[in-house]
This record gives C-alpha cells, structure tokens and sequence, in this order.
C-alpha cells in the first residue's frame, strides 16, 4: 500500500505518523467492511424469522436460547424477535456510521499526502 | 476506535514486549551511526517485519478466539435470565436439547435456583442463578477487556509495520539516488 517512489522527498516524523495513521484506518475499514457485512446477514435472519412466524399458525414455538431450543407461546417469540431486530438495525447503523467517518478520515488524510509526496505515494488498493 | 491517540505521541520504546521499530530521520546518518551498508540494513528490517508478521499473526488467533467467546458468554447470560424468568411463574421451560448429534430430548425444567457452569478443565460447579449470572458477567467483562487490549496492541503492531516498511523504502530509495548521482557524476 504505502510505498515511496524514487524521488527525494524527506519524510518527517509527523509525515510518518500520518502514514501511520491512514494505515490503521485503513484498517479498520477492512473490518467495518466485514462487521457490516454480518450484520445485514443477521437483520436479514430476523426479517426472515419474523415473516415466517406471521405465516405460521403455531401457537407454541421453538426458540433457540444458548443451546437448547425453548418451547415459548408465539406472542413472546415475537417480542424477543422485534427486540432483536432493533438491535441488530442499530447496530447496523452504527457500524455505517463509523465507516462513513473512517472513510472521511482517509479522504483527508489522502489529501495531505499526496499533496506533499505526490505520485511517490500510493494509498490506493492492489 | 480508530484514531485515537492523533497528538504527536511521544517514541514508546515497547509496548508489552513487541519492540518498537525506530523512526529514521535522515537515511545516511541513520545508516553510518550503525556502521551498516545498505544491503545488510535492508536484510535487519526486512528480518524485523518477518518477526512482526509472526507476532501479528499470533495476536489475531487471540482476537479470533475472543471475539467467539464474548458472543458464547452472552448466549449463557441470556438462557441464565430465561431460567430465572420462569422462576416463581409456576411454569416449567420446556426445552428440546440435543443429547447426541441430531438427536434431540426434551426437558422440562421446573422452577430452578441454580444452574451448572462449566468451569473448563472437567470441572463443572453448581451455582444460583444470581451467582451464575454475576460470575458470567464478569466472564464477559473481563473478555470484552482483553479484546481491547489486544486491539490496542494490534494496532501498535501495525504501526511498526508500517514505520519498517517506510524505512524500507527510503533506504532502498536513498541507495538508487546515491547510485544516480555516482553515475551521472
């Protein structure tokens, strides 16, 4: 990624830091890239799971708690479900929200370097 | 998470045995106060980020297995406050559990005070569910703690990664201009 060409340009502490600094970013937009894609999937499951349950006309459901499924009346299958898709939807913004400030970040700290080491730097992916 | 700390840090020397890789100022000083050419100077950093990489490599096994243990710790948490839910209602849980794999009974557990925490090298203890519960929040807790540690040293990791990689480069670079102005000289 972060790789100076074959001028002369000197590289000062601070310099390094910011280098540093995109690095990490960098980073962790990789994860935030790979947490926001479990968590679609997960939103995705309980959408799904609540839909079903709408359909079915069971008045017992199986629900799995830690490792055993519990026997549970639908009307409380469906509480637990809605508070679990309010979760996992916050959670989902809130991880989209990091990545669009991480993504910020890098974007001016882009700016920075390659406004001091031009084409010797390259921050850019593959 | 990020970018914390973004003052100008002081040079740490290490952090929890990993050493810190030292910032070069000026190539050529840096290269004749340790009396070293260019190649043997490359080959010391390049051997540096070969360490580094096996230490990094070691610390995501760890982050790995933290990150699957908090969301266990929470599935227990979570079946602990079910069980005291159902306490004092008058109803059993009435559970299908898995005795073998895919073979399945079921369970009805009726008004419990205590569960049976696997405490791991084949001891397993009774608890109150109070307890139980208290004792797997700290559980949690303390995993929750240590993933930030870790993410933290990661993070110091990879910032030496990238100051090695920088010097790196520089020397490298320093050497083609050295050999240009010979040449054109």
């Amino acid at each position: 990624m972060q790789q100076c060409g074959g001028s002369e340009t000197e590289v000062t502490w601070e310099d390094q830091q910011n280098i540093n600094r995109f690095g990490r970013l960098n980073n962790r937009f990789h994860e935030l890239e790979d947490e926001i894609k479990i968590a679609k999937e997960t939103n995705e499951n309980l959408e799904d799971a609540s839909n079903e349950l709408i359909l079915s006309d069971e008045t017992v459901v199986r629900f799995q708690i830690g490792e055993v499924f519990a026997h549970m009346p639908k009307e409380e299958v469906e509480e637990r479900l809605e508070m679990m898709i309010g979760k996992a939807s916050e959670e989902l913004k809130r991880l989209e929200e990091e990545r669009k400030f991480v993504d910020a970040l890098m974007t001016e700290l882009k700016k920075i370097l390659y406004g001091k080491f031009k084409d010797s730097i390259n921050l850019e992916e593959d | 998470m990020a970018s914390s700390s973004s003052s100008p840090a002081p040079m740490i020397a290490e952090r929890r045995g990993i050493p810190a890789a030292t910032f070069v100022e000026d190539v050529e000083t840096y290269l004749t106060q340790l009396g070293l050419d260019v190649n043997s100077s490359l080959s010391f950093l390049q051997e540096r980020l070969q360490q580094y990489r096996l230490v990094e490599m070691k610390l995501l096994a760890q982050q790995r297995d933290l990150q699957a243990k908090i969301p266990d710790i929470e599935k227990c948490l979570d079946i602990v406050a079910t069980l005291q839910a159902k306490k004092g209602t008058g109803e059993a849980l009435t559970a299908d559990f898995e005795v073998s794999e895919g073979i399945y009974s079921r369970a009805s557990i009726k008004d419990t005070d205590s569960v049976c925490l696997w405490l791991g090298a084949n001891v397993m203890l009774e608890y109150s569910c109070e307890e139980a519960n208290a004792l797997l929040q700290k559980n949690l807790e303390n995993a929750k703690a240590s993933l930030e540690v870790l993410v933290a040293d990661l993070q110091f990791l990879r910032d030496q990664v990238t100051i090695t990689q920088v010097t790196i480069a520089r020397v490298y670079n320093w050497d083609v201009h050295q050999r240009r102005i010979k040449q054109s000289a």
